[in-house]
């Protein structure tokens, strides 16, 4: 063997293959970053008034990362703000009119019109942030609210800091009713919400729903006009252009704009620009990019135009070219903060979302060649970012997409998109109609409509807004308080003054658990610091929920959800016709892992006492080392397939997920739902959750949504998968569950991640294999899966030497970041985290 | 029915969940303990013993002397290069794997009954139906506990789970007929052709081994219910892999097995078992042996098409050197 440090990478990447050269250059183009000449970097505008602010914190309140910052970005942006001329009665409209106005008059009269070369679709710009509107008595109010001494954000932060976790009222993570306006176009909209002011009665056209209504009619003309503009700048060019082909396009291109999104889309080409240019204005309404807004099923709406311009003609590859267009503008969100921070901008997890394939009507698969066009767009594309592909399967996916879907993941350093599981789905689905009464809504005639957003967070489409990032709670608190009685383990330290902050009863008074004989003793105590936990998360929810609503509507959005104007409450007063908040549960595994070491070290095996324990756990294990050695190496765990671990594993999630129910936002009368999302906080809180009865020691990360703990799934993947569908409720041994035999108590669904070698996809035969792990998946796994195939020796490799390896994409949790731009902590958890052999 | 006496029970070392390489589909594979071969090669040494032993994972040790103040035989010593262990002491009681917290002293072996088996291994169900798998019995060699593997292979047949059987070919011909008559799926080792190399590589003469096969064939010619038999040849630098062997191996199947095998696989040397041989303190010959390479499997993989047995039928697995 050669000890040669070879200079070129070892391994091969996944590269783009077959792009047209404009395609290519638009792509190579937007990963110059930094470095081109055009960007879709914020732009920040105000009414010109002294107390006027953009910056929206509460969007930010589930990321830690950027607490420090708040106060910079909300003054940085305040510095940069241009003014815009107001309207002479602004002051005199309410709140929503005045945002709807304003952001209308930004997108249309003040930010320019781009078209990047070669580019088949107009919409360049879209990141700003506007002006909140408010007068400075709303301001005084607004920010007392905030920053008041029992404002959200010293309860978010106090939250955060003991190790609860986080809670905020969240933009995005929606599935607009976009078909609609592909179909029908804004001058339905239009037509709808004047229906809808004409038949309100005079007060009430005076009060807030007058208000609103206006606002929303103002909003539905925003993309109208905005196409306007763009119809002229695409007519110009065309005359000036001199190549035929191009000039062409570009005129074509003009009359797209000239008709769509406002009239009904007539071909493919037409749908896609009447998409996209309803999508950024949504993420312009909400002043932040990407947010999980979601295009729900996008190969069945756009499926009947594709099909149609084929016939008329269409080259097949020339659609894909449009695709790929739409593609590149997609990613333009992440130029929002290209500036900021060392990843040209690329900070935060966002989640275009489309899916593809699923179950349709009467049990029928719907593939469809717009759903193979699309996967063939993303193999052609990949690496890239965005959108992110959800692909639903389901008992009846054909055989033909099975082999694509393992064809991609084979070639690919990781699965370019996140499965769908429907049927388990479906039965989550089915269950929160049940639990909420809303049948009429959601049922089994139109549940298969359903579509996840930002990852994998299953929402129904058009009407449902189920805030599934906005609560996010650690179980594994209630742990730490059942073991001190209330208390936190260890006192919060003082990040300035290096203080530690008197320990207060803050969780529920369960006694001194050293007084504890039995282990019912201590289930009964996290029962009670559960259901404590939870409560005090949905009342710190409240807070930003209720700020939201009073002070940041957004009337375009809510044009697109079914239920606002029917109501005449914005999107973010409670209007959709389906209103949940999802409690996203974080440390689960590490949680029902440290209630078995529990049981397993102090009652059953008698290896120490409570007491011993605590005291350990106090001192983070240190000077305990074989105790801990013991918690990690020789308790039960989650995700083994032991039934007894995992009926432990299913007391857990009945606890929590029956207690969600229970509650209601009092502000917007949104219902409380649970589902298992843990984005990246299993590294965020591993510094701030004390140790734990597991023998994880504080610093070391917690377990990742619905997965077993890191390192504890050794009997392999079909173990692992088959612990996760138990724990969700399984099946109904007499086949009456909730869609079929299958239940599902996490609606919003859990996300689960399995590392595979890669020699799991090395010839015909054991991809046929893979193939069947998947079917089998569908039996007994969760609602959705995201596989990374990993080669450990290859990421070893990358870290060395990461200028070799700047396109190796890497999945976390849905995110997917490129493996060489994240920290070394993390990919070196990556790397440590078992790939699973197959051979 | 109820069981009315003892219950059954097996030596085994561990399962490997889906398991790819042992047969059709996704598959459960059972490693026995206890093997009647010695191949120089055999890539897992801890179960030629068909008794359970006691193994220290240097890695995993945290030098909290658990071990040496539990063990009562003071059959453990802790030297410069780890714990040691005078099996002549030793009588494999497992205190110092109980009182191990990390797992370092390991026991290599359990005891276990049939139904906790069975109802292990049908917990995979699903993955075995989506893929035409089942449970492999492998090993050591399964037909050493002809008991125990009957019982076993009754209760999964209760459960309708598809079973194979991998063998090395060694046992009594009635042991074998009865086995094969259970099971779905038959996975024939054959090492060595010529009866003087195979002596000198496992141990024993290749005799039995070769009549046992023809018996293989004519159970499974004259079954009902499409019963497949799969020969199986671990392709061992030095050892297996040269062209008289390979060939030799091809024209036995040619003209003895008629058709009856309908897949011979060559399963390329693999060196991931090095570890176990140290820990288990025994040298093995192989262990600076390289993988090999892809120009010697396709050389290989040449020798054994050409050598009458249908070319169709023949599949090359394994790792492969990467050279820098």
């Amino acid at each position: 063997m050669s000890t040669i440090t070879t200079e070129k990478p070892r391994f091969t990447i996944k590269e783009p293959k077959l792009l047209s050269d404009r395609v290519g250059w638009l792509r190579d183009y937007f990963f110059q970053g930094v470095n081109r000449k055009w960007n879709n970097e914020y732009t920040s505008w105000t009414t010109g008034t002294p107390w006027d602010f953009q910056y929206n914190e509460l969007s930010f309140y589930i990321v830690p990362e950027t607490y420090f910052y708040i106060p910079t970005f909300r003054s940085s942006f305040k510095q940069t703000a241009k003014p815009v001329a107001l309207h002479q009665d602004f002051w005199k409209w309410s709140l929503p009119e005045r945002r709807a106005w304003f952001l209308k008059a930004v997108i249309v009269d003040y930010l320019p019109k781009e078209i990047l070369p070669g580019d088949l679709l107009a919409g360049a710009r879209f990141n700003v942030m506007i002006s909140h509107c408010l007068t400075e008595r709303e301001t005084k109010e607004y920010d007392s609210l905030i920053y008041g001494k029992n404002g959200s954000r010293a309860a978010m932060l106090w939250f955060h800091n003991h190790g609860y976790g986080n809670a905020g009222a969240t933009s995005g993570h929606i599935v607009p009713g976009y078909a609609q306006v592909i179909e029908k176009g804004w001058i339905a909209i239009n037509a709808d919400l004047k229906k809808y002011y004409e038949a309100l009665s005079e007060s009430d056209k005076k009060g807030s729903k007058g208000g609103q209504l206006r606002a929303m009619q103002t909003a539905s003309t925003m993309a109208r006009d905005l196409a306007k503009k763009y119809h002229k700048l695409l007519a110009e060019m065309a005359e000036k252009e001199s190549e035929p082909a191009r000039r062409i396009e570009l005129k074509t291109m003009a009359a797209n704009m000239a008709r769509v999104p406002w009239e009904p889309a007539r071909n493919f080409w037409e749908a896609v620009q009447s998409l996209w240019i309803t999508h950024m204005l949504v993420m312009a309404d909400e002043n932040y990019p990407g947010p999980g807004v979601s295009f729900g099923r996008i190969d069945q709406y756009l499926f009947p135009l594709w099909e149609s311009s084929l016939k008329n003609g269409m080259e097949r590859e020339f659609g894909k070219e449009i695709l790929k267009c739409f593609w590149v503008h997609c990613n333009t969100a992440y130029d929002a903060m290209i500036h900021t921070g060392g990843n040209q901008g690329i900070t935060a997890g966002y989640g275009q979302l489309i899916t593809l394939s699923g179950v349709g009507a009467a049990g029928f698969d719907m593939t469809n060649d717009l759903t193979y066009a699309m996967l063939e767009v993303i193999d052609e594309m990949t690496p890239i970012l965005e959108p992110k592909p959800n692909l639903r399967l389901h008992r009846g996916t054909p055989e033909q997409l099975m082999d694509k879907v393992v064809e991609m993941i084979a070639s690919s350093q990781g699965a370019p998109f996140l499965l769908n599981f429907d049927e388990r789905s479906m039965a989550g689905m089915m269950l929160e109609a049940r639990k909420t009464g809303v049948e009429h809504l959601i049922n089994s005639t139109n549940v298969h409509e359903y579509a996840p957003v930002g990852c994998l967070e299953n929402t129904m489409v058009g009407n449902d807004r189920s805030g599934t990032v906005d609560d996010n709670l650690n179980l594994l608190k209630a742990v730490e308080l059942t073991m001190t009685g209330g208390y936190d383990m260890n006192p919060v330290v003082d990040a300035l003054t290096g203080k530690p902050a008197k320990l207060t009863l803050d969780g529920a008074d369960t006694g001194s658990p050293e007084t504890f004989t039995t282990w019912e003793q201590v289930w009964q105590a996290y029962v009670v610091q559960t259901k404590h936990i939870i409560k005090r998360s949905v009342k710190l929810y409240e807070k930003s929920e209720a700020i939201r609503a009073r002070f940041f509507q957004t009337p375009y959005l809510s044009c697109l959800v079914k239920g606002c104007a029917a109501s005449g409450n914005d999107i973010n007063q409670g209007g959709a016709e389906l209103n949940f908040v999802t409690v996203e549960a974080v440390t689960y595994a590490s949680t029902v892992d440290s209630l078995l070491a529990v049981k397993y070290l102090v009652y059953d095996k008698k290896v120490c006492t409570l007491k011993e324990l605590i005291a350990a756990l106090r001192e983070n294990w240190s000077g305990h080392e074989k105790l801990q050695a013991i918690a990690v190496n020789k308790t039960p765990k989650y995700g083994r397939d032991d039934d007894v671990a995992d009926r432990m594993a299913k007391q857990v999630m009945d606890l929590w997920t029956e207690e969600v129910w229970k509650y209601k936002t009092s502000s917007t009368n949104r219902q409380f739902r649970p589902g298992m999302l843990s984005w990246n906080y299993w590294i965020s809180y591993s510094n701030i959750l004390a140790a734990s009865p597991d023998g994880r020691a504080r610093g070391k990360f917690l377990s990742n949504a619905i997965c077993p703990s890191n390192g504890a799934d050794i009997k392999g993947p079909t173990a692992n998968v088959n612990s996760v569908g138990k724990v969700m409720g399984g099946k109904a041994l007499d086949g009456k569950g909730d869609w079929g035999e299958y239940f599902n108590v996490l609606p919003n669904g859990g996300s689960h991640t399995i590392t595979f070698n890669p020699s799991i996809m090395r010839d015909p035969e054991h991809r046929d294999k893979f193939k069947a792990f998947l079917r089998g998946y569908i039996e007994n796994g969760g609602s959705a899966l995201q596989i990374n195939m990993l080669n450990v020796d290859l990421l070893r490799d990358a870290q060395k030497h990461p200028e070799d390896y700047r396109h190796l994409l890497v999945r976390v949790t849905g995110y997917n970041a490129y493996f060489t731009t994240i920290g070394k902590e993390l990919q070196d958890e990556i790397i440590t985290r078992e790939s699973h052999q197959m051979c | 029915m109820p069981e009315t006496t003892a219950p059954v029970t097996g030596t085994i070392l561990h399962l490997q969940r889906l398991s790819t390489e042992d047969g059709p589909g996704i598959r459960t594979t059972v490693f026995y303990k206890g093997c009647p071969l010695k191949c120089a090669w055999c890539h897992n040494p801890e179960s030629l013993l068909l008794k359970p032993q006691v193994q220290w994972i240097g890695n995993r040790c945290i030098s909290c002397d658990s071990c040496l103040e539990t063990c009562d035989r003071h059959s453990l010593e802790k030297t410069a290069n780890g714990i040691k262990r005078d099996r002549t002491r030793c009588i494999t009681c497992g205190k110092c794997v109980q009182a191990c917290p990390t797992g370092a002293m390991e026991m290599l072996g359990e005891d276990i009954t049939v139904i906790d088996l069975a109802n292990e291994l049908v917990k995979d169900r699903a993955f075995f139906e989506k893929s035409n798998g089942g449970v492999t019995l492998s090993g050591g060699e399964p037909s050493l506990q002809p008991a125990f593997t009957l019982a076993l292979i009754k209760a999964l047949k209760d459960r309708g789970l598809s079973i194979a059987l991998d063998t090395s070919g060694l046992c009594p011909p009635d042991t074998l007929e009865k086995l094969i008559d259970n099971v779905d799926i038959i996975l024939f080792d054959l090492k060595l052709i010529n009866e003087l190399e195979h002596e000198q590589w496992t141990g024993v003469s290749n005799k039995h081994i070769l009549a046992n096969l023809l018996i293989a064939k004519e159970r499974v010619q004259s079954s009902q219910n499409n019963k497949k038999l799969w020969v199986r040849t671990p392709l061992i630098p030095q050892a297996t892999d040269h062209r008289e062997n390979i060939e030799g191996i091809g024209e036995y199947l040619a003209q003895h097995m008629r058709g009856s095998v309908e897949r011979w696989e060559l399963c390329a040397f693999n060196n991931l078992c090095r570890d176990k041989y140290a820990r288990l303190e025994k040298e093995w010959v192989f262990a600076e042996t390289p993988l090999m390479s892809a120009g010697d499997l396709a050389r290989i993989e040449m020798w054994a098409k050409d050598s009458g047995f249908d070319p169709e039928r023949i599949f090359v697995t394994g790792a492969i050197r990467i050279d820098n």
